[in-house]
């Protein structure tokens, strides 16, 4: 009896293996239909293009349209080469500068061809080609709150030059009982709340692009050979110092982006330092208060423009039977109504086509359009580092500045230091 | 037995199977990626020898997360052993309500690393300063998250509430596995309470020290989700005139590399943490092992 029991059990057990070993095996997809896979990183507006997809899909037969989203918290990179490695490689990808680009260089597709190229100053390129489909444009100045200013008598229109920032926060700082607030600033760069980003990326980015014509590199190319323009990045550290001196000590050492973001909401301070993302997370917070964009004027002669760049670009996989397909979802995106209607009006975003006559919501977006509109603006570079450049060499570099920002020329020899390494993190 | 054979292979297989393909396989993989400069999705893998390895130990980063490690495990391990055999002392005397201390002080292992990482981030973060500047007290005014120098001590500590609760549950164990005559006779022979814990108590329950020192010196050593969530590697402190992040761990180190596209690194970091932990664990046990005693 006892031997029977186990020669069944084992025989299952057998059969068991044998049955997951089989399931392995699954059947093909049908090949008439085709499906286009793609992979986004964009939590805020999965919805929006979950909605897109559905509404594509069903207005072309034999084209059906697959949206996957990880982002926010999520590790997307870590996802994508899961993805690859199992032999599921998604059709359309998002990648978020030069750094994702090397890593992904096989498997992007050459887009040059296509339809939406000409009517974008912001796609991806390299040595020529345009690889990539830029998402949206994103951008900052140094946001304000129009009515602190005005009660304490500061024209945001004279905010272009340091000299006048170190007045108006001087001016902010003494006054700071009589307008309610804690302090001029709304600035984090701290490591510990994973604000470096705002520090070791956005606000170093004056630095690589800040006062040059929009598509001006030679700062970070030559930073990319390991040498720093010192008279340059001196006013540029002079004007770090002054925000990190008027920030706020409790958000800018240790504070979350709900804190940042959260003081300037409630106007305990005056400026933010952040780009027009906020804007839904300030309507959620009920900001009533007219907001604008003064720009990072961090030179000693005069800077108008603001920082507007494609945070991240769709790129097509080069190695998928479906690219034409993927191409021609991308392109009724840019370029016609529907698409157009949900970049704006649905996912709330700025499209990079200046065929797009729709207007954003959000006050902080109606801004950057008006700038992009205006032009003089400045391009975004840190994109084009090494991978962790951001993350594992700047973000202590400012971390330790902002807990003693006195100590000008340690920054500045530190930043020497960290530049001079760059060429060796290929 | 010799006809059970079939069946006993059978019923190993999946376990061998499993234990194969997700331990050995890649641990040997891993290896070998510690000597090339795999990028994680390069197809054209190039073997560079022990390169990884010898930019490791030039680099400020990696040093001070190591030293950074070896510091909080032994922080740790004095802390969350001395705490938990108080504790265990503690709910195996007679006072009142023993049973409900013992699940109260057991709750917090419950509590998933992520989380706790939140909620004492939260505590350090905000309740302590706005009490520092309630009550004007110049030390709490600032973070104790914010100040290289205490940020460690703060990880321990929030470290030591989560676990001191089931390392107590390993001494109570010992503890009430040791004859009650033995302890009796002693009291009548006039020993006095701290005699009978230092000389009966303590060296009767040798194993039980052997197994909670390896365990809190492996998981201290292998810190990350609390790390990650409570500091995030913050603040920065200056070391070897180079700005590093004063609360970066080995493993979290290890995958901050990993996740700037640097998969080759990352690995060759991992084999040495590996390696350290190997060592270190071997001489702990080995030496706790001296100290049993046989009943």
């Amino acid at each position: 009896m006892k031997k029977a029991v186990s020669t069944l059990a084992a025989a299952g057990l057998a059969l068991a293996i044998l049955m997951t070993a089989s399931c392995a095996k699954k059947e093909a997809p049908k090949p008439q239909d085709v499906t286009v896979n793609m992979f986004q990183l964009k939590v805020e507006i999965k919805d929006a293009l979950d909605g897109y997809a559905a509404s594509y899909s069903a207005a072309h037969p034999g084209v059906t349209v697959k949206v996957e989203t990880l982002g926010g918290g999520g590790d997307y990179g870590g996802a994508l080469k899961a993805k690859s490695q199992a032999g599921q490689m998604p059709d359309i990808f998002q990648i978020e500068g030069r750094g994702h680009y090397e890593v992904w260089k096989d498997y992007i597709a050459d887009l040059s061809a296509e339809p939406w190229v000409k009517d974008t100053d912001l796609a991806f390129k390299v040595d020529g080609k345009v690889l990539g489909f830029p998402v949206a444009i994103e951008g900052y100045g140094l946001a304000y709150n129009a009515d602190i200013l005005a009660k304490a008598g500061i024209d945001p229109a004279s905010l272009t030059t340091r000299a006048a920032y170190e007045k108006a926060f001087k001016t902010l700082d003494a006054k700071k009982k009589e307008l309610g607030i804690s302090a001029p600033v709304s600035m984090a760069a701290s490591v510990a709340g994973g604000m470096w980003w705002v520090a070791g990326q956005h606000n170093l980015a004056c630095y690589w692009g800040g006062g040059l014509p929009f598509d001006d590199t030679s700062v970070i190319q030559k930073a990319l050979k390991g040498e720093m323009d010192e008279p340059r990045f001196t006013q540029y550290a002079k004007y770090v110092q002054l925000l990190f001196k008027y920030a706020d000590r409790n958000i800018l050492l240790n504070g979350s982006y709900d804190d940042q973001v959260g003081a300037f909401a409630q106007g305990k301070t005056a400026f933010l330092h952040q780009g027009n993302w906020v804007d839904p997370n300030l309507k959620q917070l009920g900001v009533t208060f007219k907001i604008g964009y003064a720009p990072h004027a961090f030179l000693d002669t005069e800077e108008k423009g603001l920082y507007l760049f494609a945070p991240s670009w769709y790129v097509v996989n080069s190695k998928s039977p479906n690219a034409q397909a993927a191409k021609a979802f991308l392109a009724a995106m840019a370029t016609t109504p529907e698409g157009h209607d949900y970049m704006v009006n649905k996912a709330g975003m700025i499209p990079a086509f200046k065929s797009v006559t729709l207007k954003p919501s959000g006050q902080l977006s109606q801004e950057l359009m008006a700038a992009n509109a205006r032009g003089g603006n400045y391009g975004v570079f840190f994109g084009m580092l090494p991978d962790g450049a951001g993350q594992n060499v700047f973000a202590p570099v400012y971390d330790l500045f902002a807990q003693n920002p006195n100590n000008l020329s340690q920054f500045i020899a530190d930043m020497k230091k960290a530049i001079a390494g760059l060429p060796g993190m290929k | 037995m010799r006809k059970n054979t079939l069946v006993n292979v059978l019923f190993l297989a999946p376990c061998v199977f499993a234990f194969v393909m997700i331990i050995i396989i890649p641990f040997f993989l891993g290896l070998y990626y510690s000597m090339t400069d795999w990028n994680g999705v390069n197809p054209d893998v190039a073997f560079v020898g022990l390169e990884n390895f010898r930019s490791l130990f030039s680099a400020p980063d990696f040093i001070y997360s190591f030293l950074a490690t070896m510091g909080y495990t032994l922080i740790n391990v004095v802390l969350v052993n001395v705490v938990s055999f108080v504790l265990s002392l503690i709910v195996t005397s007679r006072i009142r309500f023993r049973n409900f201390f013992r699940a109260g002080f057991f709750v917090p292992y419950l509590i998933g690393g992520i989380v706790l990482g939140y909620i004492w981030q939260f505590i350090l973060n905000s309740i302590l300063v706005d009490l520092g500047e309630a009550l004007s007290l110049e030390f709490l005014q600032s973070s104790f998250l914010s100040r290289s120098g205490s940020v460690i001590w703060a990880m321990s500590a929030v470290n030591t509430w989560q676990y001191a609760g089931y390392i107590m549950l390993i001494y109570i164990a010992a503890i009430q596995s040791i004859p009650a005559s033995l302890m009796e006779a002693a009291t009548v022979d006039g020993a006095g309470y701290l005699t009978r814990v230092f000389k009966i108590l303590i060296p009767m329950m040798a194993n039980a020290f052997t197994i909670s020192l390896f365990l809190t010196l492996t998981t201290s050593f292998k810190q990350f989700d609390m790390n990650f969530t409570l500091t995030n590697g913050g603040p920065a402190t200056r070391f070897l005139d180079q700005p590093v992040k004063a609360s970066q761990l080995l493993a979290m180190n290890i995958f901050n590399t990993a996740t700037a596209n640097r998969m080759a690194e990352a690995q060759a970091k991992a084999v040495v943490l590996f390696v350290s932990l190997v060592v270190v664990a071997l001489i702990q046990v080995s030496i706790n092992k001296k100290k049993e005693v046989e009943m």
